[in-house]
């Protein structure tokens, strides 16, 4: 859009869905910045009086926030190494002509499509029920004690749940990064006296930076608000070793009926992930630049 | 140092042989030149060489030693890449370097090289960019740059001036040239611009469907092509191949005939046709003659001033001592 006609042009006809996306965003937190200040309990119905920071001071001072936010950056980084270094991986094992690709490729890919519930629940009943459980059996067979992943290890098994959730994720723009690297690069490295590991440092890894910066980000947005499951798996126990703040906004809210908490809680959850991602894109977004 | 040698070197993609059993030795110091149409096989030979692709069977010696089996880093070769395959990530100073680096060099000796090469090759004031930065000729630099810092037992090219545009291409064949003469450095370029090859080489290795179908120095291949194939790759516009009565009376299944040795007349000659379109070069014009009853197009140089226009009636005259003879299976006869 060169002239200055074309660009109040494209202002104007964009406005409409900017407005739109606004009015979007805008209400519901709007909304929730106010229920934030009321003493909104539904237990309790009648007024609703306004009480300033109360919930905010409540909420924050909860010995639950604490663990609470640990835990979410311990989810989000743990999740993040894995799938990382776990695609980049994958990715190259998936790269390798072999037999069958196709059906690799989509069997890879295909955790992606399973629903969180499901997967988790899946995970739950037939992989870690320290009874009927797969890896309970494996246990046995082993002649070892079954292990109860849940319960005895509760924040590593989501971990784990997530993770196998985002690998496919991550192998798979992490594979197209790889496809699109020139084959010729690789080969001057080989004539330049790059051994096999030098390859992938000084060639490969350098250009699936902007790849991985683009899982991380895309990543981060989403475990910043797992919540499925943990809902049907630990429901954030034992005590709180597995919630993280999204359960726990879900917890004061709902299962303690206290919308003005819970409230407060989602507006500190926005301002945090707010923190997170300026962090985040200091650290890497340079990686985004052409 | 830097002569290598292929004995019945093959190679085959699968069931599809690319090249059949092909002997060649390159000279130290020589700069040999691999031309051919597009698919007959010279970039396989050249990453063969590089050790890029494996022979499917043969020898390969670097130096009188077997390096039919060695990775490419022990031959002690370095290629220029038609895409230059420059490193888009590091800054020209350290793409030049990287083979350096790689070899365990001390930074010292290697800032020293570097300097070197950006010198030899006018990379001075570039050293600090990027390679996306820089000039689709700066590139070749550079790539020719990293190549020559590891002081390369050989060079090898492929097609590295294809990317550039006709003014660029010339003054980069210059520098290679130039290069050539200071380093003394086998070179074995490939290319299928036939002006490239005749303007660069010492040698010519001319390849067709992977077969050597001469080598030779470029004269010796202009005077003395081995067979039709040659006669009408080499050269520029390509000779004319005439077959029937006119070979007949020459003795000959097909005689061949550049459009350099044809002399035009508007008034008399021994072959009489009509002009179709005419090139201008300002100093040449090339004529395209039709209804010789020889062939169907004949090309005819003739000189800038020759006042002829389409459709016009043109006398060509053969000069007689430069007519080649072809037999019946397109080799050349004395
Ligand atoms: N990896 C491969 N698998 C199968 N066939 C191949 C492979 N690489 C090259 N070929 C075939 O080998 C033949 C020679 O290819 P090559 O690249 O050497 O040609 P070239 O002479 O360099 O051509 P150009 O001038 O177009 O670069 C071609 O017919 C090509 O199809
Ligand atoms: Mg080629």
């Amino acid at each position: 859009m060169a002239t200055q006609h074309s660009r109040t042009a494209a202002r104007l006809m964009i406005s409409p869905s900017v407005l739109l996306l606004l009015c979007w965003m805008i209400v519901p937190l709007a909304m929730t910045v106010y229920f934030s200040t009321l003493r909104y309990n539904l237990l309790m119905p009648g007024s609703n009086p306004f009480v300033g920071w109360e919930n905010y001071q409540y909420f924050l001072t909860d010995p639950a926030f604490l663990t609470a936010l640990v835990n979410t950056l311990l989810l989000v980084g743990g999740v993040l190494i894995i799938t990382v270094i776990g695609g980049i991986l994958l990715g190259m094992l998936l790269d390798q002509p072999m037999w069958g690709q196709g059906i690799v490729r989509i069997l890879v890919i295909a955790p992606f499509f399973v629903m969180p519930t499901v997967s988790a629940l899946v995970w739950k009943n037939m992989f870690m029920n320290p009874v009927n459980g797969l890896f309970a059996y494996l246990a046995e067979f082993l002649g070892l004690q079954p292990f109860d992943f849940l319960s005895q290890a509760p924040l590593l098994s989501i971990i784990g749940i997530v993770s196998w959730q985002w690998l496919p994720f991550a192998t798979l723009i992490l594979l197209t990064a790889m496809q699109s690297l020139d084959q010729e690069q690789l080969e001057a490295a080989e004539m330049d006296g790059a051994g096999a590991f030098s390859r992938f440092i000084y060639i490969v890894l350098p250009h699936l930076s902007r790849a991985v910066t683009v899982v991380i980000l895309i990543q981060t947005i989403f475990l910043l608000s797992v919540f499925a499951e943990i809902l049907v798996t630990t429901n954030g126990g034992p005590g709180n070793a597995s919630t993280n703040l999204t359960y726990l906004v879900y917890a004061e809210s709902l299962l303690r009926f206290d919308v003005g908490t819970g409230s407060a809680g989602g507006v500190v959850a926005i301002v945090l992930a707010n923190i997170v991602a300026i962090f985040l894109m200091r650290m890497i977004g340079k990686n985004l630049d052409a | 140092m830097g002569r290598i040698t292929l004995d019945q070197v093959t190679k085959s993609f699968g069931a599809v042989e690319v090249i059949p059993p092909l002997n060649l030795t390159i000279d130290e110091g020589e700069f040999v030149v691999f031309v051919g149409p597009s698919g007959c096989g010279k970039s396989t030979l050249l990453r063969l060489i590089a050790g890029l692709e494996d022979v499917s069977s043969g020898e390969i010696r670097i130096d009188r030693e077997v390096a039919t089996h060695l990775p490419p880093a022990k031959r002690g070769l370095a290629m220029v890449f038609q895409s230059y395959a420059l490193y888009p990530h590091m800054s020209v100073r350290k793409n030049i370097a990287f083979p350096l680096k790689m070899a365990g060099m001390d930074k010292a000796e290697q800032d020293k090289r570097v300097d070197y090469a950006a010198g030899v090759l006018n990379l001075t004031d570039y050293l600090d960019r990027r390679p996306g930065q820089l000039s689709g000729g700066q590139r070749q630099r550079v790539a020719i740059g990293r190549a020559i810092v590891r002081e390369p037992a050989a060079f090898l090219f492929d097609e590295p001036l294809s990317n550039l545009d006709a003014a660029l291409r010339v003054g980069m064949r210059l520098e290679i040239s130039e290069l050539h003469e200071r380093l003394k450095t086998t070179m074995i370029y490939v290319t299928h611009d036939q002006v490239e090859a005749m303007t660069m080489a010492d040698k010519i290795v001319v390849l067709h469907a992977g077969v050597i179908e001469q080598v030779g120095s470029p004269l010796e291949l202009y005077h003395t092509p081995r067979n039709k194939f040659v006669a009408g790759f080499i050269g520029s516009p390509k000779m004319n191949i005439l077959e029937g009565p006119v070979a007949a009376q020459h003795n000959a299944s097909a005689i061949g005939v550049r459009p350099e040795h044809l002399a035009s007349s508007a008034e008399s000659g021994t072959w009489e046709g009509r002009v179709g379109v005419s090139e201008h070069l300002g100093s040449d014009t090339f004529f395209h003659v039709h209804d010789t009853g020889l062939a169907e197009t004949i090309t005819v140089r003739a000189s800038g001033e020759m006042p002829l226009r389409h459709g016009d009636r043109i006398f060509l005259t053969p000069d007689p001592d430069k007519i080649h003879r072809f037999d019946a299976e397109g080799l050349r006869m004395p």
